[in-house]
């Protein structure tokens, strides 16, 4: 009697994501030492709203531009854990020498993916709490209560939007030599282009362009009005703009993937790019 | 056929570290990158901070990104080198080799003084480019001296960080979370003098506070930072330099005597 031949093995959707969202942490996502995470999600919100609250005092920029710095920086901050860890992945694969098994393996990729991401997001979640408990204490920023339902939307939208984004760029890096120039870039850039401590109005029209393409302007821009107190229908729009600007890396990443994976199938070189 | 001397040995040595690094960079310059980004970001922000308040204020901008950028490329660049020794496994046999480690990171160093002064020059270009011309300087011969003394002082920190590497690789923690922290502390974009009394003492503990606060004094008139001028302020400079230099040479000795005697890296 002949053997029957086996049927191809797929791992279940949930069992993808669980096993990537607990391993990869430890083994692919950068910066994920737990003294890095609690200076991630503490320190540098902190020092960095610090460094810039001095630099506007400098500039006589005043008490409004100071709390409008101290919000911009506090949200900012969440680019460390979801862009700038979650796009080394793809180095870190590649240096393991790993990404030739994840290449082959039959898992379903948009689990694989959502699953590294889901840490990041946690973290990405609390860096912003903690940032904008900082503006909140420290820098005198009014945050009613009132508006913590609306601010509470905002916040996991942003860490959604942003790790979308760093999963697009861990996409792009599996091209290049390495993330590290993709992730600084991104680190810092927001800082300029996203209203972060002036109104992109303030950018030349090419650069606000640049900036409304980069979900941490919507992101700020959406917790700037529920800080506010922005409408519902103005909150709506911008949760909108977040919600799409995720979905859009996310897809652009699904897709990135996809075409790197079939180039590597067919030329069998993906690791010595 | 004669053994080399001690000496020759470690210019050997140095001449050979400065060779490799050179070597490392053009092959893969994307370092130049993180140095860069981050502090032309930070200048250009700045300079939109400071937009109205004076000529000299693009001389804040500019200097804070510069050292920024200095930082990036001296700190990180020797610090994350002996990070790679470690994890490519060459730190236990370069550390066991005659010459002895220090003038190997000095070797590090002296390319990371330059690549850094690169750096600073791309950023100064970039954003004078912004600010649509050079800020004005009243000296500018003295500035472009101090300036590299102010490179100098940040090799000091480069070198004490490299030893830091050598005995726990905790420093690597320190030297991300702790940059802005640093760029507070020694007053990179902002005289020291506007934060809080009780911790300039702390400020001063890092030679490039001094000599970042020499360097406005005589670029920025009118600059009110420590009380004692910037002829006081090189005075500090050169000897929390030399205490750096000692404390590294200290660690870095330590650090071989302890391996030599027990054979093991592993517990640093």
């Amino acid at each position: 009697m002949a053997t029957p031949i086996a049927t191809a093995y797929r791992p279940a959707f949930w069992r993808t994501f669980w096993t990537n969202a607990i391993l990869a942490p430890r083994t692919s996502l950068g910066f994920m030492r737990l003294d890095f995470v609690l200076g991630t999600v503490f320190i540098i919100p902190l020092t960095q709203m610090v460094f810039f609250a001095f630099v506007v005092q400098l500039g006589n920029g005043g008490s409004a531009l100071i709390e409008f710095t101290a919000v911009g920086n506090a949200v900012a901050t969440v680019t460390y854990s979801s862009v700038f860890s979650v796009c080394q992945t793809t180095d870190t694969e590649k240096q393991q020498g790993t990404m030739e098994h994840l290449l082959v393996s039959p898992a379903n990729r948009f689990a694989l993916y959502l699953g590294r991401g889901l840490i990041p997001i946690l973290i990405s979640f609390a860096t912003v709490c903690v940032g904008l408990a900082y503006a909140a204490f420290l820098f005198h920023v009014p945050i009613p209560l009132s508006t913590i339902p609306g601010l509470a939307i905002s916040v996991v939208l942003t860490a959604l939007a942003m790790v979308g984004f760093g999963l697009l760029l861990g996409g792009v890096a599996l091209y290049l030599r390495t993330s590290i120039i993709l992730g600084n870039i991104f680190l810092f850039i927001g800082l300029l282009l996203s209203g972060v401590n002036f109104p992109v109005s303030n950018l030349p029209l090419p650069l606000q362009y640049i900036g409304d393409a980069l979900p941490l302007t919507w992101g700020l821009a959406a917790i700037r009005g529920a800080i506010a107190g922005d409408s519902l229908g103005t909150l709506g729009y911008l949760w909108g703009a977040v919600a799409l600007s995720g979905i859009v890396s996310v897809g652009l990443a699904m897709g990135l993937w996809g075409f790197f994976e079939r180039r590597a199938l067919a030329t069998g070189s993906i690791a010595r790019f | 056929m004669t053994l080399a001397t001690s000496e020759a040995s470690r210019t050997r040595a140095t001449g050979a570290s400065l060779r490799l690094a050179i070597l490392l960079f053009v092959a893969d310059p994307q370092w130049l990158v993180p140095s860069t980004v981050a502090p032309i970001v930070f200048g250009l922000v700045s300079f939109e901070l400071f937009r109205g308040e004076g000529p000299y204020f693009l001389t804040y901008a500019i200097l804070g990104a510069g050292m920024m950028s200095m930082w990036g490329q001296t700190l990180y660049g020797s610090g994350w080198a002996t990070g790679q020794d470690r994890n490519l496994g060459t730190l236990e046999p370069t550390i066991q080799a005659p010459t002895p480690y220090l003038y190997v990171v000095l070797g590090r160093i002296i390319w990371n003084v330059v690549a850094g002064l690169f750096g600073g020059l791309v950023v100064y270009l970039v954003v004078v480019l912004a600010a649509g011309g050079p800020p004005q300087l009243p000296n500018p011969l003295l500035f472009v001296v101090l300036f590299v003394f102010v490179m100098v002082t940040l090799a000091s920190v480069g070198v004490v960080f490299a030893a830091a590497f050598v005995y726990s690789r905790y420093a690597g923690f320190i030297q991300n979370v702790g940059e802005f922290a640093f760029y507070i502390g020694t007053g990179c974009m902002f005289p020291v003098v506007l934060l809080p009394f009780w911790t300039n003492p702390i400020a001063l503990l890092f030679p490039p506070t001094w000599a970042l606060d020499a360097l406005r004094y005589v670029s920025i008139p009118g600059y009110a930072g420590f009380g004692w001028g910037w002829g006081w302020d090189l005075a500090g400079a050169v000897a929390v330099t030399g205490v750096y230099a000692a404390i590294a040479g200290t660690v870095f000795t330590r650090v071989e005597r302890h391996v030599l005697e027990t054979g093991d890296l592993s517990d640093y």
